[in-house]
């Protein structure tokens, strides 16, 4: 096991399958990365040499990934929202922001919009014990808000 | 892909912007897709949304932005039993 940057990277992968373990490292860059090193592709993890392993760390430094990438789009998303673009709005109903169809599924909209706002909202709120009152915009409460008759 | 740099961006000239400026009126406007430059920080708009005019009021983090992107055209779904009510 290497571990760089606290992300531990298992020894019998190559490194051009490692790299992407790393949140913001895609196949793309891993190989961007393998050619600024000049290391070879078949090269394992456990061939690193201390020189290499040192390169790689501090061109990795230099990189916006992993806490510095989530922050920067959680940034984003923030920015949005409490200047109140459409974007914002969107993201904060847990819906598709690009004009996508929401007649059926928008699935990743909803396992994925709306987290960060949902996270700072955890942060602010001083409750220590999950509430069973629910967010005022959850679709649970504007089930109840309905205007049944 | 992003607008060309080289066309600078996209606004309209927008009557009653010098009046609004000086006497603090806002500007009523359909020019949705104007981008808001830096001299609009501080001014009060009215923008279309289809129906009405959604007043806003411009600061420094807008800009950038097109005005259409805070006036929303939709409304939102809400259900109701009888159609005739």
């Amino acid at each position: 096991m290497l571990h760089l940057l606290g992300v531990n990277l298992p020894d019998q992968k190559l490194v051009q399958y490692a790299l992407p373990l790393f949140y913001g490292i895609g196949q793309k860059t891993s190989l961007k990365i393998l050619a600024a090193l000049s290391i070879h592709k078949k090269c394992k993890v456990s061939d690193l040499s201390e020189s290499q392993v040192t390169q790689l760390s501090s061109l990795l430094t230099e990189m916006t990934i992993e806490s510095d990438l989530r922050k920067q789009i959680r940034a984003n998303i923030m920015h949005h929202r409490s200047i109140g673009t459409y974007v914002g709005r969107r993201h904060a109903m847990g819906l598709p922001v690009r004009g996508q169809n929401t007649r059926n599924n928008a699935k990743t909209a909803r396992r994925l919009n709306g987290r960060w706002l949902k996270a700072e909202r955890k942060e602010y709120s001083t409750a220590t014990t999950r509430s069973i009152i629910p967010t005022p915009d959850s679709p649970f409460e504007s089930f109840f808000n309905r205007n049944w008759f | 892909m992003p607008r060309s740099a080289w066309k600078g961006p996209f606004f309209v000239a927008l009557p009653g912007l010098k009046q609004a400026l000086t006497q603090n009126i806002p500007v009523r406007t359909n020019a949705r897709a104007c981008t808001i430059i830096p001299s609009f920080v501080g001014l009060k708009f009215q923008i279309h949304n289809g129906k009405d005019y959604v007043p806003i009021t411009v600061n420094q983090e807008m800009v950038g932005h097109k005005l259409g992107e805070f006036a929303p055209t939709r409304k939102r779904f809400s259900y109701r039993l009888t159609k005739n009510r």
